[in-house]
């Protein structure tokens, strides 16, 4: 295929990338990375508010995905700019009670970037998703493959928005053959700046373990997520891939080695404590997300190794220690606590 | 000193290339016995002189080097691990060798120190308690994969790790025998994650292929859960061998197979009945009835001291069908019969022999 070519040439192919969910994380440092990048001729960022990140080669457009318009304004937007590829990056870093705007947000909002960007012809789209998404169950392999079927439970909506979100994006496809799909389902991600559901678990002084459960985890460093999403925006490499730091470890030394302590609860307790507590909205999350403390959930990352060329450069291990580096500085107020 | 989130992003951009050939170079060595074995002749004669000082970091950034690599990907011999900087001595300083020795648990969940913890208590088992006789453990190869086909056993299936301590133990080269355990002991607490740190992995294809392809020995009981669960009327009368899967998984990897009688295991705890409906309503698959397991309470559950045996036979050779032939149903079922024949005659004749449970 012309994508190794196409990189090998530097200069023939500046390319203009849009960047959804440009003032997130992912977005903002994404951006920062492509700023920075000679390929990139111009990035166009798109979310509800300009992002941080925006140097001299980004435009910021201010749209809001929720809306039924955006699908017409987003359209405009790619076409205007003759954009090459879009990096859909517009997702909620964990799960909130506003269940139906999350809805409007992840899944629609897919849909109307997806349908925007077949409309202005744009040739790739990666979607960014979460090995999450295969669910923790006892009867997991140890090393899912991306064939494996999606089995988060689907009566949660954080899982059931992003699992729409990835067959809206895969349907782009149909359509239109010339277009490529790239989804990158990625392991929890930790690091120095990044924070998520799992950086503010870890950063409780008691950590809730379940009684009896140790499962293996993984993480994914931050710095290792956008140099996956900048290889798929590099490459044309269509299909779906988990995108993993190397090695796991058990969940128990995750929490020692983020020098917290664990507090074991036993199941159907934590099950009955975070189900109240999510009703009376005082928990972060809904008690489907224990079954992660319970069983396994690690996603093989032979594929993007292969295909792609991915090799992070932290492994589960360091990128938990990388965070845990910074939190400890952020523990004693010498690093500002960042925001999102 | 109010530093944007970004400029933390960026800092750790900056320090990425430096790392990336270290990365490249750690990836050598990956987890599993096997990789271990195969590594020297993968030194190049032509190489320069092995970087003993730090090889100084390519300066090229992160992702122009992965473009590198991706260049020729066809060309590679090994799908994995051979691609990289050139330099493919695994550095042994700084940040790499905190990671050589990392790891609390290999990729499986095994975690060798927490073994190493317990240990004492199954020596004592395997050598006062059942005092663990071996017959055959030479028909082990003494490398590459291989499947070990066992009778499964007793009420509390010590049997995976006695398995496990026979070959450490008596075998020449000691060698590490990783077993499959059924689904169920996962959803269950303690039991599911201590078997995982011994060394126990989820029997599934998936990770049974993985392990075989690292050249692991792996221990499969084809009986399952219908084995733990025999009745004592039922022992050493070998139940289904499931569907065959572990004869698939032999052809399929190309892995032999030897087949394994334990005896003993099955008088440990007589169990006279089970309670299924009660038991699956608090979540376990069956509530075991033996002389003494409710009546006692919990110490009931203590396995009686039998005289354990364990039988290893003559491997079943498979290399002469291909991969493709695991599709072969009526195959399969032949091979599936032979194996637990070869099992099954082992048992009866060992029963035969026997004059004692509790001797022997």
């Amino acid at each position: 295929m012309g994508s190794a070519r196409g990189l090998a040439s530097v200069g023939a192919s500046a390319r203009v990338v849009a960047v959804t969910g440009a003032a997130g994380f992912l977005g903002r440092s994404l951006i920062s990375a492509l700023e920075g990048d000679d390929r990139v001729r111009r990035v166009v960022a798109i979310d509800v508010k300009p992002t941080s990140a925006a140097r001299t080669k980004t435009r910021s457009y201010e749209v809001d995905l929720t809306l039924p318009a955006a699908e017409t304004r987003v359209a405009e937007i790619l076409a205007a700019e003759r954009t090459d590829a879009v990096a859909h990056l517009a997702f909620l870093p964990g799960p909130t009670y506003a269940t139906a705007w999350a809805h409007e947000l992840e899944s629609v909002g897919t849909m109307h970037v997806t349908v925007a960007a077949r409309q202005a012809k744009v040739r790739k789209l990666v979607l960014w998703s979460q090995t999450w998404l295969y669910g923790a169950h006892p009867s997991n392999p140890n090393f899912l493959t991306e064939e494996h079927p999606l089995r988060a439970p689907r009566g949660e909506p954080f899982f059931a928005d992003k699992i729409e979100a990835e067959d809206q994006a895969r349907k782009l496809t149909q359509p239109s053959p010339g277009a490529v799909v790239t989804i990158l389902r990625m392991a929890p991600i930790l690091g120095p700046t990044v924070r998520n559901l799992v950086t503010r678990f870890l950063t409780r002084r008691l950590v809730p373990s379940m009684m009896g459960f140790d499962p293996l985890v993984q993480f994914l460093h931050e710095s290792d997520a956008i140099a996956a999403l900048r290889l798929a925006l590099a490459h044309d490499v269509p299909g779906t891939f988990n995108v993993v730091g190397e090695g796991v470890l058990p969940l128990s030394a995750a929490i020692r080695l983020a020098g917290r302590i664990a507090v074991p609860v036993p199941h159907p307790v934590a099950e009955l404590l975070t189900g109240l507590g999510w009703l009376a909205q005082l928990v972060e999350a809904p008690p489907a997300f224990l079954k992660y403390l319970r069983f396994l959930c690690v996603a093989d990352g032979r594929k993007a190794r292969e295909v792609i060329g991915f090799r992070p450069a932290y492994t589960s291990r360091e990128a938990l220690l990388d965070f845990v580096r910074a939190q400890s500085m952020r523990d004693v107020n010498l690093l500002p606590e960042e925001s999102a | 000193m109010t530093r944007g989130p970004t400029s933390g992003g960026k800092q750790k951009r900056r320090g990425a290339p430096a790392r990336a050939p270290e990365a490249a170079t750690a990836k050598v060595k990956t987890p599993g016995p096997g990789a271990r074995n195969r590594r020297p002749p993968r030194k190049r004669p032509t190489d320069p002189p092995p970087p003993k000082s730090p090889a100084p970091p390519l300066p090229v950034a992160a992702p122009q080097e992965i473009v590198t690599e991706r260049a020729a990907p066809e060309q590679e011999a090994a799908p994995d691990m051979t691609s990289g900087p050139p330099a493919s001595e695994p550095q042994t300083w700084g940040r790499a060798a905190d990671r050589d020795g990392s790891e609390d648990v290999d990729e499986f969940g095994y975690d060798p120190h927490y073994e190493q913890k317990v240990l004492p208590f199954f020596e004592l088992l395997y050598e006062k308690y059942f005092r663990v006789e071996v017959t055959g453990v030479q028909h082990v190869p003494g490398r590459g994969r291989c499947l070990l086909v066992a009778n499964h056993s007793g009420t509390i299936p010590l049997d995976g790790i006695m398995l496990r301590l026979a070959v450490r133990r008596e075998h020449l080269r000691r060698r590490e025998v990783r077993w499959l355990a059924e689904d169920g002991i996962f959803h269950l607490p303690f039991l599911g994650s201590f078997t995982n740190r011994m060394g126990a992995v989820r029997a599934c294809q998936e990770n049974a292929t993985r392990l075989l392809d690292q050249d692991a020995l792996v221990a499969v009981f084809p009986e399952g859960m219908k084995g733990i669960g025999k009745l004592f009327k039922d022992r050493y009368k070998l139940q289904r061998f499931g569907r065959g899967g572990f004869v698939k998984l032999a052809l399929r990897t190309r892995a032999p197979i030897v087949p394994v009688a334990i005896l003993g295991g099955e008088e440990t705890n007589p169990m006279f009945a089970r309670v299924e409906r009660l038991a699956k309503a608090v979540g376990i698959p069956y509530l075991p009835v033996t002389p003494t397991f409710p009546l006692l309470g919990p110490l009931g559950l203590v396995p009686a001291p039998t005289k354990w045996k364990i039988y290893f036979g003559e491997p079943i050779d498979l290399e002469g069908y291909g991969p493709e032939s695991a599709e072969d149903e009526i195959l399969v079922g032949r091979l599936t019969e032979r194996v637990r024949g070869a099992i099954q005659t082992r048992l009866d004749q060992a029963l035969s022999e026997r004059r004692s449970v509790w001797f022997g």
